[in-house]
């Protein structure tokens, strides 16, 4: 099981954590039982916007984070 | 809908980056020359990342950075520091005028017009079904593969449905694709220029464009400096709201978080849909159909826009109710003369509508959702951090529900059915080119005694361009947040009781 949280705080939403999160739900109808999706309030990460958006891929920290980063390394866990 | 709608790129990021300057130096009421180092502070690197030069790239957003301030956009031709003209402009008219959306016009590519090319796909085949149905003989087999001769070529996509090998493909200009209303056209240079006679301020072209090279103007540094001054503002916000600002952030929390920013008071404009759905359902039941055939909403400024500009025989069947925007800001109004209303919704085409001459006293600012989520940042609000504090509940089921495509007929027909007894049969037109569409049809008289929804925007105002989730979900939230709603139906609503329903 994979567990990612991904932060849903003013600054990650307005630069794209709120994309990630639809992407990581949609995964998520295609693999319900290996990936679990935790929305959490700010992460305390992004003192600098450009920091912004935060998603933890279990205990790896991505700042800056890319739809396509964060969802090849929950890919890769899940393989 | 245009493929880009609901993806995060650095076009979005870019845009949203230079709200939140914005935002920011209005806040601190930083000088003019501060205005100058926003392409600096966006684009910070030391090389080009995304054009030819990182010059033209600040170039760009220094443009973007007089559209979000409301000025008009200026060709380059002149040399004048952008603090410059801010300072002629803040200490002169500060005023957002029309055209509302416009072409950067150095940031637009020139992407090649409409036209039907042969790809490497093609294997010259012996069967060449594609010349074999061209009704204009354009297709010749040459020594490599099929040429289409775009001088003949009518693009009529035969050819490209005859290929076993999808070797032809259609290329159109995105913004041009997007826009239902053919107002995109080429200037002298090739580059995209909006017709604005045509143009119905809808915002698509916007979302559309993979360059970047369009853009609306913004009012958020006036509203921001009307907070500031301590004026009496008040908000009222679009039914498609909830939601747009993540998973946390509940409705009463962008209430909350609203208030913190300064805004003395914030409605749901559904409580204005209420009011509008009731007034039409009236309209109708006197006129259609012996004063008129068919009534037509009147929520969307692009929709009523497309009837005056497209299709002007229509128009006076296009209900003059006022909008739930309107109404919402009449009931806020009506107790506090003094008040200045700011309406915050998905929509680009409502900064026009607040500008017009019957509308510009009743509503003084218009922002968009994805603005206010940058004003959020820049003021440093961290909404899933505020404190809830009153249920928000000014609004029936049907006054929500008014943001998703059918919503609105359904509204109405509901408090036909209840007070006139009548069941209308109802068309719904559903983005821009299906608007243009139905009303066509209703100029040839096919659309007697229906109710007739127009949305500019595909699935209705949560999939306008100033939202920042995806439509389907935004739909899903708003249907949700309908359910909670304290009233079924229009004619429940308590807060109408003052009104004549």
């Amino acid at each position: 099981m994979v567990k990612v949280k991904i932060c849903a705080g003013s600054h990650c939403s307005l630069v794209g954590a709120l994309n990630i999160l639809e992407t990581l739900e949609e995964l998520q109808e295609e693999y319900p039982d290996q990936i679990q999706i935790e929305r959490v309030e700010c992460l305390d990460k992004c003192e600098d916007i450009k920091k912004a958006p935060v998603v933890k891929v279990d205990d790896e920290l991505i700042t800056s984070a890319q739809n396509q980063i964060v969802i090849s390394k929950v890919m890769e866990r899940i393989k | 809908m245009s493929k880009l709608k609901g993806i995060y790129t650095d076009i979005v990021k870019i845009r949203r980056m230079v709200f939140a300057e914005l935002a920011s130096l209005a806040l601190k009421d930083a000088e003019c020359e501060e205005f100058d180092k926003i392409p600096y502070r966006i684009i910070d690197t030391e090389e080009a990342t995304y054009r030819s030069s990182i010059f033209k790239e600040r170039a760009i957003v220094a443009a973007r950075v007089r559209m979000g301030l409301g000025m008009d956009y200026e060709t380059n031709q002149e040399h004048k520091l952008l603090s410059e003209g801010i300072r002629d402009f803040l200490n002169n008219d500060n005023q957002l005028k029309e055209p509302l959306v416009n072409v950067i016009r150095f940031a637009c590519e020139k992407c090649p017009t409409n036209a039907h090319f042969v790809t490497n796909n093609c294997r010259k085949c012996l069967a060449h079904p594609c010349s074999i149905v061209c009704p204009v003989d354009a297709v010749s087999i040459e020594e490599h593969a099929a040429v289409i001769d775009q001088e003949k070529c009518i693009n009529c996509g035969k050819c490209k449905e005859a290929c076993p090998y999808e070797a032809i493909v259609n290329y159109e200009r995105p913004c041009a694709a997007a826009c239902g209303v053919d107002a995109i056209e080429s200037d002298d240079y090739n580059r995209a220029s909006i017709n604005q006679n045509k143009c119905v301020s809808c915002g698509q072209c916007i979302i559309a464009c993979p360059f970047g090279a369009i853009a609306d103007k913004s009012m958020i540094y006036q509203l921001l400096k009307s907070i500031k001054r301590g004026e009496d503002v008040r908000a009222i916000i679009a039914p498609s709201f909830v939601g747009q600002f993540g998973p946390l952030v509940s409705a009463e929390k962008i209430v909350a978080a609203l208030k913190k920013l300064g805004m003395k008071e914030v409605r749901e404009v559904s409580l204005g849909a209420d009011f509008a759905s009731l007034h039409e359902a009236e309209l109708f039941a006197e006129d259609v159909p012996e004063q008129q055939p068919y009534i037509g909403t009147s929520c969307c400024p692009s929709w009523t826009y497309i009837a005056d500009k497209h299709v002007p025989e229509t128009r006076e069947n296009i209900s003059d109710s006022s909008s739930p925007m309107i109404f919402a800001a009449q009931s806020v109004k009506e107790n506090n003369q003094d008040s200045k209303v700011v309406f915050i919704g998905p929509c680009v085409s409502k900064k026009l509508e607040a500008l017009s001459e019957n509308v510009k006293d009743e509503v003084d600012f218009v922002i968009t959702f994805e603005e206010l989520a940058a004003i959020f940042v820049a003021a440093d609000i961290e909404l899933t951090k505020v404190e809830a504090e009153e249920e928000i509940s000014d609004a029936s089921y049907y006054g929500r529900a008014y943001a998703n495509a059918g919503g609105v007929a359904e509204a109405i027909r509901q408090n036909l059915k209840e007070k006139y007894e009548i069941d209308p049969p109802i068309t719904k037109a559903d983005g821009l080119a299906d608007c243009r569409k139905t009303l066509t049809k209703a100029k040839a008289g096919v659309l007697e005694g229906h109710l007739v929804e127009g949305m500019a925007c595909e699935g209705g105002c949560v999939g306008g361009p100033g939202t920042l989730l995806a439509t389907n979900r935004g739909a899903k939230n708003v249907s949700k947040f309908a359910d909670q709603s304290p009233y079924k139906f229009a004619f429940e609503n308590d807060k109408l009781k003052d009104r004549d329903k």
